[in-house]
């Protein structure tokens, strides 16, 4: 019942994904647009098939940046979000520090990054790290500032120390925030390490983008951006997955809302 | 929600974020522990015919024979900076751009002269009958808009007593130089050898406006090897080892156009054949063109562009030219 239920939900974007293509593949054959300008769809899909095993070891160079760039900016908002919520003076002086950083271009950041860091995987870890860090930092201090203090209250009647008080209630009750902010910063992450190889790197997607661009090769530029798409959707149901995974007691409620 | 006894949750996390921390280096330890020496060459863009001495020379051994192990990136835009930091040993830039950096005291200096003389010019379609730069009147340019770019057109158009004032400049950026002179503008700044090259293959019918025949002073050369004054002063040996590999890279290009765009498909395979294998072809006798030997560098052709930007008002001061480039890694 469950699964019929998906199918139907995602019925819609299919059709609406396929009737775009069927309509850009109908317009590049009548309108004669030169593949320079604008290649097929079936063009695209020709040199997706012809590359894959290209496309696929340049994929593993990034996926290396995203997962390290992911691993640590989580390790990281984990760490800061705590203590801010330990020190609240700490979470004044911090919390501004976070919102400026992200408005800081990382276009513009990225060659300082190799110029410190080097041309190796740090910098690429590091932007990812950048990129993905924020959602998950803010979603977290949030998540730990909305918990019930009556629950609180109640642990500490019952003698609990902080850090009792963190783990069985704080943290659970942060985590639907924490994996809302993960799903943000996974389907960014991709883009953060597309964008460090941009600047300086021996392979990777962003690497095979630049080449294709540069060689005129627009139909290969469009299908190096299928493969982003598709990374960037696995990370994005990954981290769903490790939501469901991590919250067995949201996992009833979510199916009862789904009839 | 807190009736909640147990969770699991921290535990599946820590799984996760250690796998990653565990498996990353495995990733990245792709180095076996050998004896050569491992140094890094920058490329100012992509992989292209100008770089396709270095390829030549990685796949022929030639680095190999010097105990040598190259390893060569990607990196657009930072090339100099890095050089000069010692990020890397060796990079791709070009005249201009090691002037300006010297003169930002950025210590790099030019080893080599991929190419003699400066391939680049402006093109436009035929139909809009540009011959000469007195036609870039009433005619608009595509291109990054920097202050150089403007002063070559103004350059150009002032031998010929045209206005350059009746120049449209349009920032088009990294757009495609062929979809720019076909759909934005009417002409823009291109590299024969590679542009030029596509545009033949595409059968479009350009004209070209070459910088060189039009003012010598912009004859510089573009593209050169640099590496850094702290390089050169202390391990001299290590440069000149890269130098006699990277020569024979660029001796056999001269000599087998055909082989060497192999070479260079064979680490970038990303490239269009055909466009490769034709620019190869172009660019072979165009490597040392007339000078004695490959990679050798005028002082006058440094001092002349130098004295160029100055002219124009891009310099505030002339450069040292003596200190930007040497011949003496080219034995």
């Amino acid at each position: 019942m469950k699964k019929l239920a998906s199918i139907k939900a995602n019925l819609p974007a299919v059709v609406m994904l396929m009737s775009i293509v069927a309509l850009w593949e109908l317009v590049c054959l009548t309108a004669k647009i030169p593949e320079y300008v604008l290649p097929a769809p079936s063009l695209i899909f020709i040199a997706l098939w012809e590359n894959i095993f290209l496309l696929l070891d340049h994929t593993k160079i990034t996926l290396i940046a995203v997962l390290g760039g992911l691993a640590l900016a989580i390790l990281v908002a984990f760490i800061l979000a705590m203590a801010m919520d330990r020190w609240k003076p700490l979470k004044q002086a911090l919390y501004p520090v976070l919102v400026i950083s992200q408005a800081v271009p990382i276009i513009a950041l990225a060659p300082l990054m190799l110029i410190w860091f080097g041309v190796g995987l740090l910098p690429k870890v590091l932007i990812v790290a950048l990129v993905c860090f924020f959602p998950l930092a803010v979603n977290l201090v949030e998540g730990f500032s909305q918990v019930d203090p009556e629950a609180i209250d109640l642990m500490q009647t019952m003698h609990a120390d902080r850090w009792m008080i963190m783990r069985s209630v704080q943290l659970p009750f942060a985590m639907p925030y924490f994996f809302s902010g993960l799903k943000i910063a996974a389907t960014y992450s991709v883009l953060g390490a597309i964008i460090g190889e941009w600047l300086g790197a021996r392979a990777g997607l962003g690497i095979y983008m630049l080449r294709t661009m540069h060689s005129y090769r627009l139909s290969h530029l469009l299908a190096a951006i299928i493969v982003v798409i598709i990374l960037s959707l696995i990370m994005f149901k990954l981290a769903e997955l490790a939501g469901w995974l991590a919250m067995p007691w949201k996992r009833e409620s979510n199916n009862q809302m789904e009839g | 929600m807190f009736k909640t006894k147990k969770m699991q949750f921290p535990a599946c996390f820590v799984t996760i974020i250690l796998l990653v921390v565990v498996l990353m280096p495995i990733g990245c330890a792709t180095e076996e522990p050998e004896d050569p020496d491992e140094i890094t060459v920058l490329l100012d863009w992509s992989p292209n015919t100008n770089y396709t001495g270095l390829y030549t020379a990685i796949e022929e051994g030639f680095y190999h024979d010097e105990d040598l192990k190259v390893e060569i990136i990607e990196a657009p835009g930072s090339v100099a900076q890095m050089v000069a930091t010692g990020q890397a040993e060796f990079g791709i830039s070009y005249q201009e751009e090691v002037t300006f950096a010297r003169l930002s005291d950025i210590p790099v200096v030019s080893i080599a002269a991929i190419i003699q003389h400066n391939t680049s010019g402006f093109a436009s379609l035929k139909e809009r009958g540009i011959e000469s730069p007195a036609d870039f009147e009433g005619k608009s340019y595509g291109g990054w808009g920097s202050p150089v770019e403007e002063a070559m057109i103004k350059a150009l158009m002032e031998n010929h007593d045209a206005d350059f004032d009746q120049v449209d400049i349009i920032t088009t950026g990294e757009v495609d130089s062929l979809i720019v002179i076909e759909r934005e503008a009417d002409f823009a700044w291109i590299y024969y050898g590679w542009t030029g090259i596509e545009a033949e293959l595409k059968e479009m019918e350009l004209n070209f406006i070459e910088l060189r025949e039009e003012e010598p002073a912009l004859d510089y050369y573009t593209p050169v090897l640099i590496s850094s004054e702290n390089l050169i002063a202390e391990d001299p040996d290590l440069i000149e080892r890269f130098m006699r590999a990277t020569t024979n890279g660029y001796l056999l290009a001269i000599d087998r156009p055909e082989t060497a765009a192999q070479h260079l498909l064979a680490h970038a395979p990303e490239l269009d054949e055909e466009l490769v294998i034709n620019s190869q072809e172009w660019l072979a006798d165009k490597y040392q063109a007339d000078a004695d030997s490959w990679g050798l560098q005028d002082q006058e052709t440094w001092e002349a562009y130098s004295r160029w930007l100055y002219e124009f008002d891009l310099i505030e001061e002339m450069p040292d030219v003596e200190k930007a480039f040497t011949n003496e890694f080219l034995k």
